[in-house]
């Protein structure tokens, strides 16, 4: 078990992060919701300089880590581009992405981008995606997510989810720790009854229990990325755990980050503002948090997650009972 | 953690399979049987080099990696700590003792210690003195050729059995608190000790008060420099910078659940099954947020941005895992050998559990620590 990121890795993902703030860091998400249609134009040459359609990341522990890490750079700055997904698209249906899908409603944040999209559900399901036509016009809170008609592909894409299901959380974990850098240093500015916020405990408390979910998160990602790429028996389900803890860490990060903001965490002008509404399709597809923890439940049944005492039929209290 | 580390959790299961009864829920119960079951095992430990392996060879260790030492921590936690009260001797005592001690107070405390022949406790704590430990008032005050101890230490696991205090003491005033503190290496026969056991939710025979009265300690039994004691209480801090592997029991109990409830737990109610996957999910982050601090610690770059976060999360772990055991328990058969043993582990670590955020360093002190961390310039 390696759980590390590579030097390289770590390089790379700051190295994106300081081109796609070069190319408008939050501002990329701004313009796309002014005209979802500009996404393409607005993200895609920037991740093209970065050489991100050169990733294979089933390929090996490098080009995994690179992923992950232009993912969570990614989301750093709410960029408005399913980068994961596209990542994500499987070697053998010359599709451009893959989306994993609720087949009982299929849907994605691939609005306005003009791609061949797969889609896959918990199950392996493949199915080529596209976007139902939208009854209503777009607006800003459907944080570009369109409906997806599903045209049968076949059922072999067990291996596709455990990649698709962890990418994302790379995302989300970006924008986590976006939000706890910008509390941070809201709370060394801003000050009220003669100090800086941050010298409240009760602040400082907030922030330390958004910390503990943000770097357990950030230790659970990096497991899983070795599971995945070494394609353990158990890799759906140690994909949907992550999910699981990323959708826990969101929960609380967010709402910590937004409290400590105060009322200018709402302000279109904040950052915050973006990050939090733009994590939401992260975080309710294709599945919320009660409906990922009955997928994860269903999958493991007896069978704990793989750890130090999966084989509890040989422990003695159970051996030794008559 | 590498195939020696693995090897080694190995031969630990085996030890403990054949040697330490399944029932067995530590040495601090009311049956003297289990006390005789640590010492035993300590005994037997030893006698394998495998009591004291994490030491350097020059001591009788074996110099074993940080892994082998993690693998220790996480197998003798998840059984009920079968080494009773003498993995601080081992973790730290004979470490620090190594590091400050004369080479006398080495040959007379280090050879005990690898034996398994002897219990130490830590003074540390005092009725004003808890979190803030600098502000402790037990005082050694200079007679002749040696120190007479006065005061009062509170919460001492083990006192009624240790056979030596490690304890920290007042030697004189200074501008800062810190200052003026020594180490003491205090038998705890000697005249003018006083034990008395605090009955606690943890049980008998765990926490004591500990009276000290004009106790007579030589300068022989001074350790490091006289006034030099705080700098050694934060080496002693570091060596307990993961501490104790919480997450392993946590994990053995909710692994095991489902195997003892057998058809009862298609019966659990799928919302209670969801919270036992969801601490699985926590026990795998408490561990990797271990090995994490275990990486950095061999490297000697560990900082309170590692060790506070591992330390929240495993010690919140273990109470939010003793809630669900605790429900998963009462759907356990009410009959058989297996529920039986589940539901009393399950009982024992639910009491422990309440303690585990307030002892070994209280969770706001780490919320503090990692707070300053955050917030500090870069």
């Amino acid at each position: 078990m390696k759980v590390d990121l590579s030097d390289e890795a770590i390089e790379y993902g700051l190295v994106a992060r300081q081109a796609l703030e070069a190319a408008g860091g939050e501002g990329l998400v701004q313009d796309a919701e002014v005209d979802p249609s500009r996404r393409t134009e607005l993200v895609e040459p920037v991740l093209a300089e970065l050489g991100a359609w050169d990733l294979q990341p089933r390929a090996d522990a490098d080009e995994l880590q690179a992923s992950a890490a232009l993912c969570r750079s990614a989301g750093y700055w709410a960029t408005p581009y399913p980068v994961a997904e596209r990542l994500a698209r499987p070697r053998d249906l010359g599709v451009d992405g893959l989306v994993v899908v609720d087949p009982a409603r299929p849907a994605g944040t691939v609005a306005g981008i003009d791609r061949r999209w797969a889609a896959v559900t918990l199950a392996g399901d493949r199915s080529h995606a596209r976007t139902v036509a939208r009854a209503t016009p777009a607006n800003r809170n459907d944080a570009f997510v369109d409906d997806l008609d599903l045209e049968p592909i076949d059922q072999a894409g067990a291996d596709d989810v455990a990649l698709a299901l962890t990418l994302p959380c790379w995302t989300l974990l970006g924008m986590l720790d976006r939000a706890i850098d910008l509390t941070r240093q809201h709370v060394l500015d801003r000050e009220q009854f003669g100090q800086p916020l941050a010298g409240f405990q009760s602040v400082q408390f907030q922030l330390t229990d958004a910390e503990v979910e943000r770097s357990g998160l950030d230790v659970l990602a990096r497991y899983t990325l070795w599971s995945v790429l070494t394609d353990q028996p158990g890799a759906i389900e140690d994909a949907l755990a992550l999910r699981l803890a990323a959708l826990d860490a969101a929960e609380i990060v967010l709402r910590v980050t937004h409290q400590l903001h105060g009322a200018s965490g709402f302000c279109d002008e904040t950052s915050l503002s973006w990050i939090s509404r733009h994590s939401q399709p992260l975080r309710r597809l294709p599945y919320g948090t009660s409906r990922t923890q009955d997928q994860l439940v269903r999958r493991l049944g007896r069978q704990p997650l793989a750890g130090l005492f999966d084989e509890a039929g040989d422990d003695p209290l159970v051996l030794r009972s008559s | 953690m590498g195939p020696e580390a693995e090897a080694l959790r190995r031969e630990l299961r085996g030890l403990v399979g054949e040697h330490v009864p399944a029932d067995y829920l530590g040495a601090f119960t009311a049956d003297p049987a289990d006390l005789e079951v640590a010492q035993a095992f300590c005994r037997l430990l030893a006698a394998q080099g495998l009591l004291c392996m994490a030491w350097p060879e020059e001591f009788g260790g074996r110099d074993a990696s940080p892994w082998q030492q993690t693998v220790v921590r996480e197998e003798m936690w998840a059984h009920h700590e079968p080494r009773g009260a003498q993995y601080m001797g081992v973790n730290w005592v004979g470490p620090t003792i190594m590091r400050h001690g004369t080479p006398e107070q080495q040959q007379a405390h280090l050879p005990p210690i690898a034996s398994g022949e002897v219990i130490w406790c830590q003074g540390f704590s005092e009725p004003n003195a808890g979190s803030d430990l600098a502000s402790l008032q037990t005082a050694a005050r200079r007679d002749g050729d040696g120190w007479r101890v006065s005061g009062q230490k509170i919460w001492t696991s083990y006192a009624t059995m240790a056979q030596w205090c490690f304890l920290l003491a007042r030697t004189s005033k200074e501008e800062r608190k810190q200052q003026g503190l020594t180490i003491f290496l205090v038998p705890m026969t000697a005249s003018g000790i006083e034990v008395r056991p605090i009955a606690t939710m943890l049980g008998p025979h765990h926490l004591n008060e500990v009276f000290f009265e004009d106790v007579w300690v030589t300068e022989a039994d001074v350790l490091g420099e006289v006034g030099g004691g705080w700098r050694v209480v934060q080496e002693v801090l570091a060596f307990e910078r993961v501490g104790i592997a919480r997450y392993a029991r946590c994990e053995r109990l909710l692994a095991l659940a489902p195997q003892v409830l057998g058809e009862a737990w298609d019966d659990v109610p799928l919302e209670l099954r969801g919270r036992w996957a969801r601490m699985l999910t926590h026990c795998r982050r408490a561990r990797l947020l271990a090995y994490q601090v275990v990486a950095s610690q061999a490297e000697d770059r560990v900082t309170p941005r590692d060790t506070a976060p591992y330390r929240i999360a495993v010690t919140t772990l273990d109470q939010d895992s003793a809630e669900v055991l605790v429900e998963l328990a009462a759907c356990a058969p009410a009959e058989g050998e297996a529920a039986t043993r589940f539901r009393r582990a399950v009982e024992d670590h639910w009491r422990y559990a309440q303690a585990s955020t307030v002892s070994s360093g209280s969770i706001e002190m780490q919320r503090i620590l990692l707070s300053r961390a955050m917030l500090a310039a870069t």
